[in-house]
């Protein structure tokens, strides 16, 4: 087996890989030195930091500051009333101001949900992106290893939720590798893998929520390309030309379209 | 109120010393590490309903970091960073493959004031990812979600780090005079 990639390996160290590409790493340093020596740099490297960098903890007066600023906050009463003398204020200068007023708590608590809760688009896509990514590194590209869509497609009925359209469009350029099932959008999502030509296309496919689909976007060097079909929704994948990416998926609009009209 | 107050004791307050040694490292100064602190804190509680049972700790983590970018951009205290390209990752494996060091284990001259230094030294976005993934122990999907950064990025990232440190590591230990007996 060659060498593993550098963030392969680095997975492998970071516990990051399922079962099957774990034994695969495991075989192959086995009988491979070089990998061995950087596993150990990394080993060494974390033995490092955990002994030997400073353990920063929050000070005591910390605490205490906090503690206040917390009992300030609790009731509107409270807030309104100003801070009990001078040390407190200066210690806390700027919730002071922003306690002052229910506008600015309601501003901040918007954008504590900002923070956490990006557009539901983006954590679509940022999904998207490492489960193409994963199914690039870790030798788990197909599940179910066919060019026969009579084969891929009720496989997909045993180990997914969802049943997307299938074919091979070899004479186009778009050959069917197989199938695979992967965890998307928390549900059991469905990839159709085509290569065309060097690139490896991944079709996912999962049930389409309410939610809108996020615009086609480019990141990382991949293109993504959304629609919706039926009750499914679709992303292809990959780093081939967005040209040749839209042609693969014209070509599977038309068969939902003939879906249909059948 | 109370009740909240008491839910956000139970389950915010316990990661405090994460947020602070969090912050302790993207400021690299502790009088800014407390106001980020302080000021995270308060977000959290104000926005603490939003929180709904997801993970604690990241919740708070990502918060931090972004009242640090806030108190960077209001401050401007800071010269701007670029980031490195996320585009190439074979020259970080070049780098970490491409250095033996029998020495290694054995050297360890004031190893935690140079290691201390050496991470303060690192780009941001290589700190942050180191202090998550070794000293905070979270996985690929946590740290990408308080970096708000796709997985691929996060790991890309995490592989530059080790190799820039180890780099800045290895040439600590050659340039530094050997100690006197």
């Amino acid at each position: 087996m060659p060498h593993p990639d550098a963030l392969h390996l680095q997975a492998h160290f970071d516990n990051e890989l399922d079962a099957l590409a774990t034994a695969e790493v495991e075989r192959h340093l086995e009988q491979c030195a070089e990998c061995r020596a950087v596993l150990q740099d990394f080993a060494d490297t974390r033995a490092a930091l955990r002994r030997e960098l400073t353990y920063f903890r929050a000070p005591p007066v910390l605490r205490t500051r906090l503690t206040q600023a917390l009992d300030a906050e609790r009731t509107p009463e409270n807030s309104r009333r100003p801070p009990h003398g001078r040390s407190r204020s200066a210690a806390l200068p700027f919730w002071a101001g922003a306690a002052s007023g229910g506008l600015a708590t309601a501003v901040a608590v918007g954008l504590a949900v900002l923070i956490w809760a990006p557009p539901p688009g983006s954590v679509l896509v940022n999904g998207l992106v490492g489960a193409h990514l994963r199914s690039l590194m870790s030798n788990h590209l197909v599940d179910v290893l066919s060019t026969d869509k009579h084969t891929v497609k009720p496989w997909f009925a045993g180990h997914t939720d969802v049943s997307p359209v299938v074919a091979d469009f070899t004479p186009q350029g778009y050959r069917l590798l197989g199938g695979r099932a992967d965890y998307l959008d928390r549900q059991r999502a469905a990839v159709v893998v085509y290569q065309h030509g060097q690139h490896v296309i991944n079709v996912f496919s999962w049930a389409g929520h309410d939610h809108e689909l996020p615009a086609d976007a480019t990141r990382n060097g991949y293109h993504f390309v959304f629609w919706r079909s039926g009750d499914l929704q679709y992303c292809a994948v990959s780093d081939t030309a967005i040209e040749e990416l839209l042609g693969l998926v014209r070509l599977l609009q038309g068969l939902n379209a003939g879906d249909a009209r059948g | 109120m109370d009740e909240k107050r008491g839910r956000f004791e139970a389950e915010v307050l316990p990661h405090l010393d994460a947020a602070y040694r969090f912050a302790r490292w993207l400021t690299r100064s502790s009088a800014d590490a407390d106001d980020v602190v302080q000021e995270a804190m308060l977000r959290a509680y104000r926005g603490f309903d939003a929180l709904r049972g997801s993970d604690a700790k990241g919740w708070l983590l990502a918060i931090v970091r972004n009242c640090h970018a806030t108190a960077c951009k209001q401050q401007q205290r800071r010269a701007f960073v670029p980031l490195p390209d996320e585009g190439d990752v074979q020259d970080g494996y070049a780098m970490t493959g491409a250095m033996p060091d029998p020495e290694y284990a054995s050297i360890r001259f004031d190893e935690a004031r140079t290691l201390d230094a050496l991470m303060s030294a690192l780009p941001e976005v290589y700190r942050e990812v180191l202090i998550l993934r070794e000293v905070e122990d979270m996985d690929y999907r946590e740290i990408a979600k308080v970096t708000d950064v796709p997985i691929g990025t996060v790991m890309s990232r995490l592989s530059r780090a080790r190799a820039a440190l180890k780099q800045q590591w290895q040439r600590q230990i050659e340039g530094a005079p050997h100690a006197a007996p």
